[in-house]
């Protein structure tokens, strides 16, 4: 798959849709497409993060471990969700186990090669570094509101 | 009616009472008890307070003997005349269960002919307004009705004030001008009195008085024009609605909250608040019970509680400005008037002397701000009855359940046989009060609308609805219904249509998908998105994979949390469309689950492009009597029970997802 080809898939997801061409083109010359069968683990909680996705069909479930049960699934991401966002991080280790449910595919970015990347691309880092926060920040959102467990069933006056 | 002015002698008030007597009725006024004026029965003259005068204060109350022969010195009583037209206590059904049959019928006993004598000024306007709160809507009280309607009003204008009194301030006094049945002024010889009806008219035909002495005529006048001039105009009434409105976060209510017991002592001295609760009793075995209304207050802590433990205005603070904003400001949304007659009553019985007048002063000074206004006027007359089916509020229909689907492991679903033609004419959206002898009525959204009866879903979460979920099939139950105002699906028509349901929000919802998919070319594009806590608690699950299975529409799923089996979604709902290409422009919204959850859909929809009038909600609030007569449901201006359940969030504003509202 060529570059051009990988930014076309970039440029469907709605993380990168609006990214400036010369923002896009750099990044798609860090990326690489996968074919990620089901089953597939593309990251583990706990252990070094070693790259980023963006999904582009699919669905990867994160989980978590808990201990004495089942790893117990938080979070699903689809098209243009990320997962292993924390190979940008300095120390990369990440938070939750990934793995592909149904056959999925993705765009993915060897941590290293795009930690430099960002060093050396301001604007490269501006952008991808804003669409990083826009989809931690929805996670985290979804996260205080699943903390609410709002659905839970509580007494009633009758 | 306003005939010529007599004059009765105080030596002939016997004779009044003798003619109210001969029309049949009880006479009430007032009389002195444990220290205090209050209504009561009275048998003659001899028992009304002569010689006596009150002096109130902000948390007092003193009697003071005068010596004087005058009856009607002691300006207001303890208590108003709210007690004998719409009472503490009134038995609202009698219900009984013989095995799986269950009857319920409605009790409203003939309302008593009663005269009230000495009504003052501020409280004939208290009567009006209460009126018109209880009658209001598509659904009157009917007992209040009766009660009002037969009674008789001797009005006794003011010839003495408190420092309590504001009615000038309010509009309502202290001359009477209408709305009794005869007017009159107490002078130490006697009483200067006119009819204000035809049967005050005819009653003071019959007692043969002479014509008032035209300086007895102007005694009586400046007497009360005195009374004015000693109360002053104490609050700033000009504007005070808007006022209110922009102070909902003063940080006064945090202080007066210190102050408040929230004892509800001003509520129940109230003239005009109209709040009330249901008691239920029965039998120890539960064949035979019986349902009484009685009197509650907004300062209770239970009275914005709904299932979950939900409470809506758990603070002293959020209970008070709910009283305060809904007397002098929401109450003109919905009634066209304010609450308040200015009587003072909750000032001198405040038991730590909070003075209303000297709070709005503080709250919503007249140099404060009038806006922004949180939420839009009321639905206007021709918009909020449009789904309304008007129903008698004691009408108990038996129902049969002839099958039960469990839906989790706490919801089922109940379908009822029925040939009733009002609840078959159910409107989606629209729900019933489930009532079982010996247990309080939950209010039920109605989940199915069939040609033979309706279906129920019903999540066990206290002792009413496990009893209901426990019902088999023969069983009944009674219906009360349909009640409230459903979603507006003509204004679907000819857009897309998205449907977003969390847990058993999907209940309300599921006759708007049945009803569009019965007419799906009316329809553009059709969305519907489903949250729910667990893959266990998703509802109607084998309905919704085969309306997944069409092609006509689109369904996505999501739950707050899996274990790896579940191979779906897992986040919160909003995730299922906020990076969804399609056009808010075209859509309508129809919404239901928590509130918080709502929420967030709704700022993802506007977000979208969805506009806020068409983005359509069913808000939970504790709807005790579904009429709108109970007062629990009130968020702003509205009724939830009566004015919604379905709104929109343009309608709502800023007073959806309002803490303490």
């Amino acid at each position: 798959m060529t570059t051009h080809d990988v930014m076309a898939l970039l440029q469907g997801t709605w993380f990168a849709a609006d990214l400036g061409p010369r923002a896009l083109g750099h990044l798609a010359a860090l990326g690489r497409f996968e074919e990620i069968p089901a089953g597939t683990v593309v990251v583990r909680e706990g252990l070094r993060c070693d790259s980023l996705g963006v999904v582009i069909s699919g669905r990867i479930a994160l989980r978590l471990a808990v201990p004495g049960s089942p790893d117990r699934t938080i979070l699903t991401v689809h098209d243009g969700d990320v997962f292993g966002w924390s190979a940008v991080l300095p120390r990369p280790v990440a938070t939750s186990t990934g793995v592909a449910v149904v056959p999925s595919s993705a765009i993915t970015f060897d941590g290293p090669a795009l930690r430099a990347g960002l060093a050396a691309d301001c604007e490269l880092a501006s952008a991808l570094f804003e669409r990083l926060l826009v989809s931690v920040s929805r996670r985290l959102i979804a996260t205080r509101v699943q903390l609410l467990d709002l659905y839970q069933a509580g007494a009633a006056p009758w | 009616m306003t005939g010529a002015t007599c004059f009765l002698p105080r030596a002939d008030l016997d004779r009044l009472f003798a003619a109210l007597r001969a029309d049949d009725r009880t006479i009430l006024g007032p009389a002195v008890s444990d220290g205090a004026v209050i209504y009561d029965e009275v048998a003659s003259p001899a028992e009304l307070p002569t010689g006596w005068e009150s002096d109130t204060e902000p948390g007092s109350y003193r009697l003071r003997e005068t010596g004087s022969s005058r009856a009607f010195d002691y300006v207001l009583p303890v208590t108003s005349w709210k007690r004998y037209t719409h009472p503490a206590f009134v038995p609202l059904t009698r219900a009984r269960r013989d095995g799986s049959q269950v009857e319920v019928e409605a009790v409203l006993d003939p309302p008593p002919r009663l005269a009230f004598v000495g009504v003052r000024a501020c409280e004939i306007a208290a009567l009006d307004i209460q009126e018109r709160a209880m009658r209001a809507g598509p659904i009157g009280d009917a007992d209040h009705a009766g009660r009002r309607d037969a009674a008789l009003v001797v009005a006794m204008e003011c010839a003495a004030a408190t420092s309590t009194c504001f009615c000038t301030s309010m509009g309502t006094g202290p001359e009477v001008r209408q709305g009794a049945d005869l007017i009159a002024s107490e002078l130490d010889e006697g009483f200067v009195i006119r009819s204000g009806s035809a049967t005050g008219a005819a009653m003071l035909a019959g007692l043969d008085l002479e014509p008032a002495d035209p300086a007895q005529v102007e005694r009586a006048a400046a007497q009360v024009a005195a009374v004015r001039t000693r109360i002053g105009d104490p609050v700033a009434v000009e504007g005070l609605p808007e006022r209110l409105r922009a102070a909902l976060d003063s940080p006064r209510w945090e202080q007066v909250a210190e102050r408040c017991l929230a004892c509800a002592n001003c509520t129940l001295v109230c003239p005009t608040c109209f709040c009330t609760s249901v008691g239920v009793a029965s039998d120890l075995d539960g064949q035979e019970a019986t349902t009484e209304r009685h009197w509650d207050s907004c300062f209770s802590l239970g009275f914005g509680r709904v299932a979950g433990d939900a409470n809506f205005r758990p603070k002293v603070k959020d209970r008070y400005r709910q009283w305060l904003t809904h007397k002098f400001s929401t109450w003109f949304d919905q009634f066209g008037s304010s609450g308040c007659v200015g009587c003072g009553r909750c000032v001198a019985w405040c038991p730590v002397g909070i003075d209303v007048r000297e709070e709005l002063a503080a709250i919503a000074p007249v140099e404060g701000p009038r806006g922004p206004i949180p939420w839009p006027p009321a639905p206007d007359a021709g918009h909020a009855p449009a789904a309304l089916t008007v129903v008698a509020p004691a009408r108990h229909v038996t129902t049969s359940v002839v099958a039960v689907t469990q839906e989790t492991a706490d919801t089922a679903t109940l379908r009822l046989a029925t040939s009733d033609a009002a609840l078959l004419a159910a409107r989606p959206g629209q729900f019933v009060m489930v009532e079982l002898p010996a247990f309080a009525a939950p209010p039920i959204s109605i989940s199915g609308i069939r040609p033979d009866g309706l279906d129920l879903t019903i999540r066990s979460a206290g002792p009413a609805t496990a009893a209901i979920v426990a019902l088999g099939p023969g069983a009944q139950v009674a219906l009360r219904g349909p009640l409230g105002r459903g979603w507006p699906l003509e204004s679907a028509a000819g857009r897309d249509v998205v449907i977003v349901a969390g847990g058993v929000g999907l209940a309300p919802l599921r006759p708007v998908i049945e009803a569009v998919l019965a007419d799906r070319a009316r329809y553009g594009a059709v969305r519907l998105y489903l949250g729910a806590r667990t893959p266990g608690d998703r509802l109607f699950a084998a309905e919704v994979a085969a309306l997944a299975g069409r092609s006509d529409l689109e369904v996505a799923e999501i739950v707050d949390r899996a274990g790896p089996e579940w191979l779906g979604q897992v986040g919160i709902v909003t995730h299922l469309f906020d990076h969804a290409t399609w056009n808010g422009d075209r859509v309508t919204a129809f919404v239901c689950g928590p509130e918080r959850m709502m929420q967030a859909t709704a700022a993802a929809l506007t977000g979208r492009g969805v506009d806020p009038a068409a983005i359509w909600l069913t808000l939970e609030r504790n709807m005790a009597c579904g009429v709108g007569t109970c007062g629990h449901c009130q968020l702003g201006p509205f009724f939830v029970c009566r004015d919604g359940p379905v709104f929109s969030i343009a309608e709502l504003g800023t007073a959806f997802g309002r803490e303490g509202l």
